[in-house]
């Protein structure tokens, strides 16, 4: 069985946010107003996070895309009363939207930030959304799945064609629009496959690796260690 | 003392009324009175279903679909003169949708259809005894029917291998899954 992560070069990433807003337009994100801005209510699965360097103000700004990280052992699914939150076979961290109820635990319990909450009805069924993506109500909490729908589809047309998904099938949205390739998304169990290789490599850090989340994306960079 | 007792009575049964006809689905009525019986009688379902093989949604046939027997306008009944009217106007039949899942439940018949081959009745009742069409879904279906029927579903047993079953298809039956990711999205 597959175990699906992801590598991000923070060493190839530019900061343009393709992913953040391919990521929007998959999800069906909704756009929450300035409003809603201003009490850091905004709803992002995807956040390119920056970095300043303190010593020189002037110097670079570095970029961190963000997306949920997929943690193998999760510390969210361990507060949810009602199993709306929890790792599937494959790894993926699930939300069913259909079961959370808001009490928001998980979002307390996740270390980074990945997870957000509708506080109102931000936006309705219609045209121009993605129809494998349900429309999330006001009062649940949403995050980043992988674009899992994708590996649903995928999964679909591989066995109507009577054969195994390829790899490269399934790709979520942000590693598909990345225009410097930085995200690389593939199955980590698979030892041959590109990420495997790439988590492998000595550049390959995690986020707060201390806390024990065993994150499934995986960070790249030649710099001194961050996180 | 009779008059309260009318009035609550009378209010009594508007209110029943109401709820009724807030509560209970509405009727469909499509615009042509069709048989399934006489067509399941001559055709698979998915002769005219034709999209049920090929993505998540079945979908009503087109005009074309229809046409491909009934071009020729020899019919006599008045349903057919019914499409045969919409036909040389060059219109589609304006069915009515009957079945909806909730928003949050994304189903594929090209699954269910093709690579499971679960009969189409098993979820939609006998629609093939009908001599016109549904005004309601025949099965009020909730997710207890879905998970009754993929939990049924059991991995391929290695007698099965040595039979001679296809390994895509031993993963197939092995992904007959009841985790909420894959229904729910």
């Amino acid at each position: 069985m597959a175990l699906w992560g992801m590598v991000i070069d923070l060493d190839r990433c530019t900061g343009c946010q393709a992913c953040v807003m391919a990521c929007k337009a998959e999800n069906n994100v909704p756009a929450v107003g300035p409003k809603e801005a201003s009490r850091e209510r905004i709803i992002s699965w995807m956040q390119v996070l920056t970095e300043e360097d303190k010593e020189h103000p002037d110097g670079k700004l570095r970029f961190l895309p963000r997306p949920c990280l997929h943690c193998d052992d999760p510390p969210c699914t361990k507060v949810c009363p009602v199993y709306a939150t929890y790792r599937d076979p494959e790894g993926i961290v699930a939300q069913i939207y259909a079961r959370c109820i808001g009490c928001r635990f998980c979002m307390a319990a996740c270390p980074y930030n990945a997870k957000y909450f509708n506080w109102h009805t931000y936006q309705k069924e219609g045209p121009g959304q993605n129809p494998d993506v349900s429309v999330r109500q006001k009062g649940i909490v949403e995050k980043c799945t992988f674009c899992h729908h994708r590996l649903q589809k995928a999964r679909e047309r591989a066995l109507a064609e009577h054969r195994e998904i390829e790899p490269g099938e399934y790709v979520p949205a942000c590693a598909e629009a990345c225009p410097a390739r930085a995200i690389v998304f593939g199955d980590l169990s698979d030892p041959s496959s590109e990420v495997s290789k790439l988590a492998r490599s000595p550049r390959a850090f995690r986020l707060q690796e201390e806390l024990g989340t065993k994150p499934k994306v995986i960070y790249l960079t030649e710099g001194e260690a961050r996180g | 003392m009779r008059g309260p007792g009318v009035v609550a009575l009378i209010a009594l049964g508007l209110l029943a009324w109401g709820a009724w006809y807030l509560l209970a689905e509405p009727a469909i009525s499509q615009p042509i009175q069709f048989p399934h019986k006489k067509h399941v009688e001559l055709l698979e379902c998915t002769d005219c279903h034709t999209r049920a093989t090929k993505g998540p949604v079945a979908g009503r046939p087109s005009m074309e679909t229809c046409l491909s027997c009934h071009s020729s306008g020899e019919g006599n009944s008045v349903e057919e003169k019914k499409l045969l009217a919409f036909a040389e106007r060059g219109l589609e039949v304006p069915w009515k949708r009957v079945w909806r899942l909730p928003s949050h439940v994304f189903f594929s018949h090209r699954t269910h259809v093709v690579v499971a081959k679960v009969k189409c009745q098993s979820c939609h009742g006998p629609m093939e005894t009908l001599d016109r069409p549904p005004a309601r879904p025949l099965k009020t279906l909730s997710m207890n029917d879905c998970i009754a029927c993929h939990e049924k579903g059991v991995g391929p047993s290695e007698e099965d291998e040595q039979k001679g079953a296809k390994p895509v298809e031993a993963v197939a039956r092995r992904r007959i899954s009841t985790d909420c990711n894959v229904c729910h999205r």
